[in-house]
């Protein structure tokens, strides 16, 4: 039967042991574990950068998730945009009796428009 | 217009104060690896038997800490590095099975690692004569010997109690089980480390 200061010997000179290893570690090895770390300290920057961004990540998501919601609510139109009130109005005008006339009568009008002018140039 | 130059002036000095609590953090968790690196490197180098692998987990683990867990308590820092080197360790095993049955596969051998030495080259810092030294290395190459061929859970045990010093609660944290797991574990690798050792360590 072993007695438990057995086992805590043989822990002690484990650990005594282990304790010299660590402290022999060459120079190459401890410049390699300093640039590690250095790595691992830049990391904290490196993610409060990321997670400054990763922020506003969801907010956009339901931003952008809205925006397609309501394009599909709304419904995309079939036809393309009705005429507007303007085209219609000239194209009444141009096959109405009255254009026809006047553009039967369109050397008269030209005619008329600088003669106008004359007079009131006289009569200014 | 003074109403926003105080608003200002209120985010302003969050924005320091944050900066500085971060730096400080920093400053600790700078601390906290530096002490405890050389400590887990030779503890990974015990455990896969190469030193660049064991130098690529610690680094490893060091980014998970720092990226993961630079807010928690600096109190959490040991078991939780320990836990986070302790995975990439099993996560290594686990490569390496692989790694071994295909080599198996293509007729390939493994690579026998009973040679391997980490400790001869270096210069003793304390000055002891080269029969001394030899003593030691020895001693500390059947200690890993007999370490490395503990079943994983056992060893993960003895090398966080007794390399480490950490107690039965961080030990637990660091494994992931029960701090009754942790004494079972901890008590059969003893065991067996002891009938492995033998004369020389009694």
């Amino acid at each position: 039967m072993k007695k438990p200061h057995q086992d805590e010997e043989l822990a002690r000179q484990a650990k005594e042991l282990f304790d010299d290893s660590v402290e022999r570690l060459d120079a190459a090895t401890l410049s390699r574990l300093n640039r590690s770390r250095h790595e691992a300290l830049a990391e904290i920057e490196r993610s409060k950068s990321v997670g400054h961004w990763a922020r506003w990540v969801p907010a956009t998501g339901v931003a952008a998730a809205a925006v397609v919601a309501v394009v599909v609510w709304q419904g995309v139109p079939v036809e393309g945009p009705l005429p507007s009130a303007g085209p219609v109005t000239d194209f009444e005008i141009l096959i109405g009796e009255d254009s026809l006339e006047m553009l039967e009568d369109l050397e008269f009008y030209s005619w008329i428009e600088p003669s106008d002018l004359q007079t009131d140039g006289n009569v200014g | 217009m003074s109403a926003c130059a105080g608003v200002f002036a209120v985010s302003c000095s969050r924005e320091q104060s944050k900066g500085a609590t971060t730096l400080q953090r920093e400053r600790q968790l700078n601390q906290f690896l530096a002490g405890v690196e050389r400590r887990a490197l030779r503890f990974a180098e015990i455990a896969v038997r190469d030193r660049d692998e064991a130098l690529d987990l610690v680094q490893d683990a060091m980014i998970k800490l720092a990226r993961n867990y630079a807010e928690q308590p600096e109190d959490e820092w040991t078991p939780l590095f320990f836990r986070i080197l302790q995975n990439g360790i099993r996560d290594w095993y686990r490569r390496q099975m692989v790694r071994n049955r295909v080599m198996v596969w293509f007729g390939r051998g493994t690579n026998a690692d009973n040679d391997y030495d980490p400790v001869a080259q270096a210069p003793d810092p304390a000055g002891r004569g080269p029969d001394d030294q030899a003593q030691t290395d020895e001693a500390m190459q059947e200690l890993e010997s007999a370490v490395g061929r503990l079943p994983a859970r056992q060893r993960e045990a003895f090398m966080l109690r007794t390399f480490e010093g950490l107690d039965v609660a961080g030990t637990a944290v660091a494994m992931g089980c029960s701090q009754g797991s942790v004494k079972t574990h901890y008590s059969r690798a003893v065991h067996s480390l002891r009938d492995a050792l033998g004369e020389h360590w009694q």
